[in-house]
């Protein structure tokens, strides 16, 4: 290995370490201490200068070169500045405390530098070749990856630690008691099921009718161009506007019940279970259509009979998707279906019911008011693995489907 | 009676065509009915209603803290998704390995799934008082919390949405550039992304759209306070949303309050059909684009 060589990869580990310390003084609240913060910046530059006399030989676009001898530069005037700033600097008078923004300052210029005199590492590395761009920018890409994975698999793993513990059978079985704090969430469960069930019954048929009409009778025309349209705005509209929706219309024709929060839990879930039997009825190849009709077949004995068929485990996953959804939804219900206290398990469509979000939002709710940590943890836990359990089913429905065709 | 074969097949067609036509009627139905409800708001109140001044109980209905508290946090939400995204949109469709793709794509589409109200639990628990600890604010509850909440959330759509765009990317054009002695990373630079940038902007709207309705998690975070913050880039100051409001407000209302908080519904819907529309338009470019018409 060459010096050069050594001298670059030192200083891509140098500004990796860098970054890493400032998330680290970031997510612990702590500063690291001007001597230190002063060694990394004076470290950086010098290692940035060394690195210049090779660098202006081997740069073919001294434009590169200009840039770390900026970066050799800005790393001398951060070690200068950051240790020296003052304490108090901007927000004090507002509602943060201002001792704080030295750590504040100091771990933002560390994740900005490191990340960025890493990359200026990569073009001695790679002799200033169109591949240092590459691999810099590879760096980021996967970093941006790694940072998208973190905090969703730390609010999983959060849920299953905290929340595995509090599933027992008792819990699962008992009703709600002392504000959730005691009991468990038997009716919550029940109603969950219930509603899923009979969002299932709704949402089914007009989604695949839907669908067929799309994908069978009328594929163009201004009218498809309208419905599409509708579909694409009732998948956007927000479910608290749902909610809404059906306070307004279901609730006077039904009162706070079953019935409506199905209701506005199949429009809800509409546009899902759509769109997926669409993709499904689109991937069957058009001679199987040709032949039916060869012989003698009507349109509808040909949907019926040829076209949904191998179309249904695909339909299925749509309704499993849109489900999935369905289960996790609170906004909905909150002022249509549930009720937190004296719901029990519905005996009729028109009776209100619990529901497992709801049952959650009233514990996050009680959070440090009433003992119900271990509850909501559970609750969390259980509703997590209903949805993602529910998901992952219908996702490996859909890869399984799509190798088919 | 015995239909004829073809009255049949009209039949059924024309049954098909009232179910389909259905979710048009549901959207007409959405805004018919929001709108009558929030007919007295508008009628009374008129343009009094962007005002900033709230108090429920002194039948002051201004909604300005609450549009202004949407805008803060989604605002907030998409700093931290959109370039985050775009790079994990990035990795995903053009540099990672096959296998790791595979296994990739469908968590970040089943991350895509976690309830809201999950994540509104876990910024009760976790981040309120970690943020309350590292930034020594009062209480954690603000419009900051939210908006990265509601970024994290933001992210798996965007990551999602703008992978099938850069898929889309006809793989001829990417093999011409790099017969051309391009690299990888200049053919995803300079051929790949620009060919592919109405759709991720499509996916990056559509976070926008779920962003601004998000309910759950941001009403138990934002702190739910009628109030702009001041000055109104001091974002660690509790605040309230559209969403937040509705949700928060509309158990314990009767009258003109109620009316008012349904004709927030209306706007809230409007913006957000316009942003569906603007990226159902985006992605039909995509479709034209690569298809041909």
């Amino acid at each position: 290995m060459k010096p050069k060589d050594a001298l670059s990869c030192w200083i891509i580990f140098l500004g990796s370490a860098m970054a890493l310390i400032g998330f680290g003084s970031a997510a612990g609240s702590f500063y690291i201490g001007d001597a230190l913060l002063r060694l990394l910046f004076v470290l950086l530059g010098i290692s940035l200068l060394l690195l210049l006399p090779t660098s202006f030989r081997l740069a073919k676009q001294k434009r590169s070169f200009c840039w770390m001898v900026a970066f050799a530069a800005i790393s001398f005037a951060l070690a200068y500045l950051v240790p020296s700033a003052p304490p108090k600097v901007g927000l004090r008078d507002y509602s943060i405390d201002a001792s704080l923004m030295k750590f504040m300052i100091s771990s933002l210029a560390l994740v900005i530098t490191g990340p960025v005199a890493a990359s200026a590492g990569f073009g001695p590395l790679f002799n200033f070749t169109k591949h240092a761009h590459q691999a810099s920018a590879y760096c980021f890409l996967t970093i941006a990856i790694l940072l998208i994975l973190y905090p969703l698999g730390l609010i999983i793993s959060e849920i299953s630690v905290n929340g595995l513990p509090g599933i027992t059978w008792e819990f699962l079985t008992q009703d709600v008691s002392k504000h959730g704090a005691e009991g468990g969430i038997f009716p919550a469960l029940v109603g969950t099921i219930l509603l899923i069930g009979l969002t299932a019954l709704i949402a089914l048929p007009l989604g695949i009718g839907c669908a067929i009409y799309l994908q069978e009778y009328a594929k163009r025309g201004r009218l498809v161009r309208v419905i599409r349209t509708a579909v694409n705005i009732l998948q956007g509209t927000p479910s608290i506007v749902h909610g809404l929706f059906g306070l307004a219309v279901f609730v006077p024709l039904f009162g706070i019940s079953l019935l409506s929060g199905a209701l506005i839990m199949g429009f809800l879930t509409l546009p899902i279970v759509i769109r997926t039997s669409e993709e499904a009825i689109r991937s069957i190849p058009q001679e199987i259509r040709e032949g039916s009709y060869a012989l003698g077949a009507t349109q509808w004995q040909t949907i019926r009979k040829v076209v949904l068929p191998p179309a249904l485990p695909g339909v299925i996953t749509g309704v499993v998707l849109g489900l999935g959804r369905a289960a996790g939804e609170t906004a909905p219900i909150m002022f249509t279906a549930v009720y937190f206290m004296g719901a029990r398990v519905p005996g009729s469509l028109l009776d209100p019911i619990q529901a497992l979000p709801y049952h959650l939002l009233e514990l996050t709710r009680y959070w440090g008011a009433y003992p119900v940590e271990q509850n909501a943890w559970a609750t969390a836990f259980l509703l997590l693995a209903i949805v993602l359990g529910i998901n992952a089913g219908g996702i490996i429905l859909r890869e399984r489907y799509r190798q088919e065709f | 009676m015995r239909l004829g074969r073809n009255t049949k097949e009209i039949l059924i067609k024309n049954m098909f065509l009232g179910v389909a036509a259905l979710s048009i009627l549901i959207i007409l139905f959405i805004f018919i009915f929001l709108f009558k409800e929030a007919f007295p708001a508008f009628r009374e109140m008129g343009l009094s209603l962007f005002t900033s001044d709230w108090s429920a109980s002194q039948g002051k209905f201004g909604i300005n803290a609450a549009v202004f508290g949407s805008v803060a946090v989604t605002g907030i939400a998409m700093l931290i998704a959109v370039p985050l995204g775009i790079g994990g949109a990035i990795f995903l469709s053009e540099i990672s390995p096959p296998r790791l793709r595979v296994f990739l794509k469908p968590v970040i589409e089943l991350l895509a799934g976690i309830p809201s109200i999950v994540y509104g639990f876990i910024g009760v628990t976790v981040f309120v008082p970690y943020l309350a600890k590292t930034f020594d604010m009062l209480s954690g509850y603000s419009l900051l919390t939210g908006g990265i909440i509601l970024g994290i959330m933001a992210l798996p759509t965007i990551v999602s949405i703008s992978d099938d765009a850069l898929k889309a990317v006809p793989r001829e054009i990417k093999e011409a550039s790099l017969a051309l002695g391009a690299s990888k990373w200049e053919t995803i630079k300079l051929v790949t992304f620009p060919s592919a940038i109405s759709g991720v902007t499509a996916g990056c709207i559509m976070g926008i759209g779920r962003a601004i309705g998000e309910t759950m998690a941001v009403m138990l975070v934002v702190g739910s306070v009628m109030r702009i913050p001041s000055p109104s880039f001091d974002v660690f100051e509790t605040g309230s949303t559209i969403t937040a409001l509705i949700a928060g407000q509309m158990g314990e209302a009767w009258g003109m309050h109620t009316s008012v908080l349904f004709a927030t519904a209306v706007i809230l819907f409007l913006i957000v059909a316009l942003l569906s529309v603007a990226s159902d338009l985006l992605q039909a470019r995509v479709e034209k684009k690569f298809r041909g018409g």
